[in-house]
């Protein structure tokens, strides 16, 4: 059944309850003029609904009713019993026909006109019987068909309650969990705790999703609403809604409202050309606009597209220029994707005289603000006379949110994740903090961001010394970068907010508390009130020389990852080798032909290592590339990143360790990584150095004899057919197959062909088991051959 | 029902708190204070999953600080779907006193004036019937000035 319908036959249902008492009142006093507009409100509610929903029945019938009652309320009519009577019949009907839409039975509407008819004043009334049936219709009414409800309304108030006594249990099972964890139990007794958790998990689920609902409720007044400005603007427009059953919560849905609206409104009012001005482009005269939602993990995204005039960027920078918001040599630089961003500038986007050039605008920030206030993100796209991507990501309910806790002064705090820009210690290389008057500085690849040291500012006893600091780069709604110190940065967590009470807002550095597993409750550090309540200033736009020689002082002392090996001994190497550091599981690290190999992302790289792998479950390694060649190399911990000079003392012999240097003190190895690469390609093992080597003709000798002899000889075998073209260096034929079967992309790889007869060998047979001489051939052919190449 | 007043101590008096909005009375332990907040507010503690704001009943009618022993008794009350840990060094009883609030007529400080609804007569000795909206709003005002 429609959605609209149900929440008409529940609100409908719902004002008759409450009416019931109404209607006897009136009965007993038909005068009563507070319950005659009550009742009056009633009946107008249920016509103007049936006239939407298409009920006419029960709108004919509201709609005698309401007249009357307009009439009495005007004074024209006195309301007498017979009147009330009537009325209430037609009340009772309209509850009785509303309980058979929903259980889908009919009640039979061959007196709906008597019913009426009773309505008219006496003296119009052509006989006294027209009243008399009403009663009977009345009695039988409640008696007749009340369909099971299978859904109901409920306060939020009260599944909240519900929420909350879930979290409650939780926090109960978790603390169970850890105390039979801690005491060692029963498997009997575990299994039962198993069930119970699993059950609580499912409880928590359902829970849950009684607060989402469909963002149809969002999309369904777009219809209308694209209509209205589309007929306003003279446009035509072609809405395509998708994904209208994704789910989400239903607070969420409130809040992305306006900015949904304020977004197709756009697109309309400024996208969309006029339907002439589309055909002189070339397009359809109608414009498409779609809107649609899928859920992405734990966040929705919305995309509202258009094949609009998109948005100028290059027209946007000019009004940036002359609002005074960028410099001309700044916006020299910017890419086009940058030069978008400036729609969702507070100065820009607010200006009338740009929503005429650019085409979008007013208010943009704002949508900006409200999405990241969410814990969301918004992001466009344009395609200059094609249209305009925006998109909009979510998370799934207001009080989850990603989070970064962080401690000061020996206490944590929690940072929204989505403010975040980047992590960068005090001690690393690329950042260095200065002092300004009194205030701090810190500049990050030369970039100067004014520092709020966490634990000063929230008064607390700093815990350590300000190099072993880290900076969490934020980047406020609406405002600018600053890095906020904190003392240490321990972990990305969900986390479940709670507003916090009025008194801890007032400060305006929080948003809110929550609960993580350990139950101390932890506060929700509100990165813009931060901003204001320190004073943090404007950005200041003095980046380019510092960032000149930032980066000559960058090239004499090399980045350099210090790291504990897996035999505890600290080690260094250049950090511009390292692409990543990544935890692999163990089941990936395998000896196979000859060495410790890592299978990944349909690669094999070789792991090396400075001792056996021990035992685990996961390594740590650090991918390594030299621009071809890929190493993994297996560490125990990464220590530090350090910016050093790479000046050591050399090792007495070639080997893992280049040499030893001093780092704050303390000799550590320097791993050499030419040796480290050479080592692992001394055995040609890296695939894309290999050369190829195809067998034409795949049956169980060449696949369980030759093969296995070819790529113990360093080369990679392939299995083709004859006639297939292939980029084989060279290709292996057996005695039977005939050369001239091979294809003319293949005419000139190098062929060799095998015998069964140990004579019959010259420069291109060879005899099949003669191994010595048919990798000799294979060598001097392939060589020969990537020559050519 | 609505006639209950629970009777605590708040810096060394006996008041009443009206019971409409008292959910429950806990001892309380290991509260995690909050940095920059008023004065009155002295930290957040979790009661099962829920966090409680607790409020120093004392700072809040500007009588100094709270004084900690081993564990402390505090009113939970909500006010503005938000719940309250109220700090109070002495829970005694719940009462229903015959008569209905009168006007405190002895000349109140300023501070327990604005916290206060008037008297209620408990056992022929007048007692202070306390607002705890009031105390959890804090001295608003002093701050201010």
């Amino acid at each position: 059944m429609d959605d609209l319908l149900v929440e008409f036959i529940a609100e409908t249902r719902e004002t008759l309850e409450a009416l019931n008492g109404e209607i006897i009142a009136w009965e007993a006093a038909p005068g009563d003029r507070t319950r005659l507009d009550s009742i009056f409100r009633f009946v107008h509610t249920v016509k103007g609904s049936c006239g939407f929903l298409n009920l006419p029945r029960l709108e004919k019938l509201s709609h005698a009713a309401e007249d009357v009652l307009a009439e009495c309320r005007a004074d024209r009519r006195q309301p007498d019993e017979t009147l009330v009577t009537a009325v209430l019949a037609i009340i009772d009907r309209i509850a009785e026909v509303t309980n058979a839409l929903e259980s889908g039975e009919s009640v039979s509407d061959h007196d709906d006109a008597a019913l009426i008819a009773a309505l008219a004043p006496a003296s119009e009334k052509s006989s006294e019987e027209a009243a008399e049936p009403t009663p009977a219709a009345v009695v039988q009414a409640p008696a007749t068909t009340r369909g099971m409800s299978r859904s109901i309304r409920l306060p939020v108030d009260l599944l909240d309650r519900m929420m909350a006594g879930v979290s409650d249990m939780v926090l109960a099972r978790n603390d169970l969990s850890r105390r039979l964890r801690e005491t060692g139990v029963d498997p009997v007794i575990e299994g039962a705790f198993e069930r119970l958790s699993h059950c609580i998990a499912e409880m928590r689920d359902s829970i849950t999703r009684t607060r989402m609902a469909r963002i149809e409720n969002l999309f369904s007044a777009l219809p209308r609403m694209v209509r209205d400005l589309s007929n306003e603007l003279g446009k035509q427009v072609m809405l395509e809604i998708d994904g209208s059953d994704v789910e989400l919560d239903r607070e969420m849905i409130e809040m992305i409202r306006d900015p949904l609206t304020h977004i197709v409104r756009n697109a309309i009012d400024h996208g969309i050309e006029a339907p002439a001005d589309r055909i002189l482009k070339g397009k359809a005269a109608s414009g498409r606009l779609r809107v649609s939602a899928r859920q992405a993990g734990n966040q929705i995204a919305i995309e509202v597209v258009d094949d609009g005039a998109g948005i100028d960027a290059d027209r946007l920078v000019e009004k940036a220029i002359a609002n005074g918001i960028l410099t001309a040599d700044k916006a020299a630089g910017m890419s086009w994707h940058a030069k978008l961003q400036l729609i969702f500038a507070a100065g820009l986007s607010t200006a009338k005289q740009v929503t005429s050039i650019s085409g979008r605008g007013v208010g943009m920030d704002v949508v900006r603000t409200n999405i990241e206030r969410i814990g969301g993100t918004v992001d466009l796209e344009s395609k200059l006379g094609n249209g305009l991507r925006l998109s909009m990501k979510v998370p799934l309910t207001l009080t989850i949110i990603p989070a970064l806790t962080v401690s000061a002064g020996d206490r944590q705090f929690a940072i929204p994740r989505s403010a975040i820009d980047e992590l960068i210690r005090v001690s690393s290389a690329s950042a260095r903090l200065g002092k300004i008057g009194g205030g701090k500085m810190v500049n990050i690849r030369g970039r100067r961001l004014p520092v709020v040291m966490l634990a000063s500012f929230l008064k607390l006893e700093p815990r350590c010394e300000e190099h072993e600091l880290t900076m969490v780069v934020l980047k406020p709604a609406g405002g600018d970068h600053y890095a906020l110190a904190v003392e240490a940065v321990h972990d990305h967590e969900e986390l479940v907010v709670r507003p916090a009470a009025p008194a801890l807002m007032a400060c305006g550095v929080y948003a809110g508390t929550t609960l993580p597993d350990n139950s101390h409750p932890m506060l929700l550090l509100d990165p813009a009130g931060i901003a204001a309540a320190a004073g943090v200033l404007t950005e200041v736009e003095e980046q380019e020389e510092i960032t000149e020689s930032a980066d000559a002082q960058l090239d004499e002392r090399a980045q350099t990852l210090l790291f504990r090996d897996l035999d505890g001994i600290e080690r260094a190497i250049r950090l511009s080798l390292v692409e990543r550091i990544e935890e692999v599981s163990a089941s990936l690290a395998s000896f196979s032909a000859g060495r410790m190999r890592l299978s990944q992302d349909d690669r094999i790289v070789p792991l090396m290592s400075c001792c056996a792998l021990p035992e685990a479950d996961k390594y740590r390694v650090l991918r390594m590339t030299d621009g071809t060649a890929n190493i993994a190399y297996a560490i125990s911990e990464v220590v530090d990143i350090v910016s050093m000079e790479f000046t050591f003392e050399r090792a007495l012999q070639p080997g893992l360790i280049a040499g030893v240097a001093l780092v704050d003190g303390r000799p550590i190895e320097i791993v050499d990584s030419f040796w480290l690469f050479a080592d692992a390609q001394k055995e040609g093992l890296l695939p894309e150095r290999v050369p190829v080597c195809m067998i034409a003709g795949d049956d169980p000798w060449t696949r369980q004899m030759l093969a296995p002899l070819l790529r113990s000889g360093g080369y990679r075998v392939t299995f083709g057919e004859t006639g297939t073209a292939t980029d084989a260096d060279v290709i292996i034929l057996c005695d039977s197959q005939a050369e001239d079967t091979l294809s003319a992309e293949a005419a000139d790889t190098p062929v060799i062909r095998l015998t069964a007869h140990p004579d019959a060998a010259d420069e291109d047979h060879v005899y099949r088991y003669d191994r010595n001489r048919l990798l000799d051939v294979l060598r001097v052919k392939s060589e020969r051959r990537r020559r050519a190449r | 029902m609505n006639n209950l007043y629970l009777l605590v101590t708040i810096a060394g008096s006996r008041v009443a708190l009206p019971t409409a909005t008292v959910e429950s009375v806990i001892e309380i332990d290991g509260i995690e204070p909050v940095p920059l907040v008023a004065p009155h507010v002295a930290g957040l503690f979790a009661l099962r999953s829920r966090v409680l704001t607790v409020i120093d009943s004392c700072a809040s009618v500007g009588l100094g600080q709270f004084v900690w022993n081993s564990h402390a008794e505090a009113v939970i009350v909500n006010c503005d779907s938000h719940g309250y840990a109220i700090l109070v060094e002495n829970v005694d009883d719940v009462v229903e006193p015959s008569a209905s609030v009168a006007p405190s007529r002895a000349v109140l400080s300023a501070d327990w004036a604005r916290v206060a609804l008037g008297t209620i007569e408990v056992d022929g000795e007048a007692l202070l019937v306390v607002d705890p909206d009031a105390l959890i709003a804090g001295n608003v005002r002093s701050i201010a000035a």
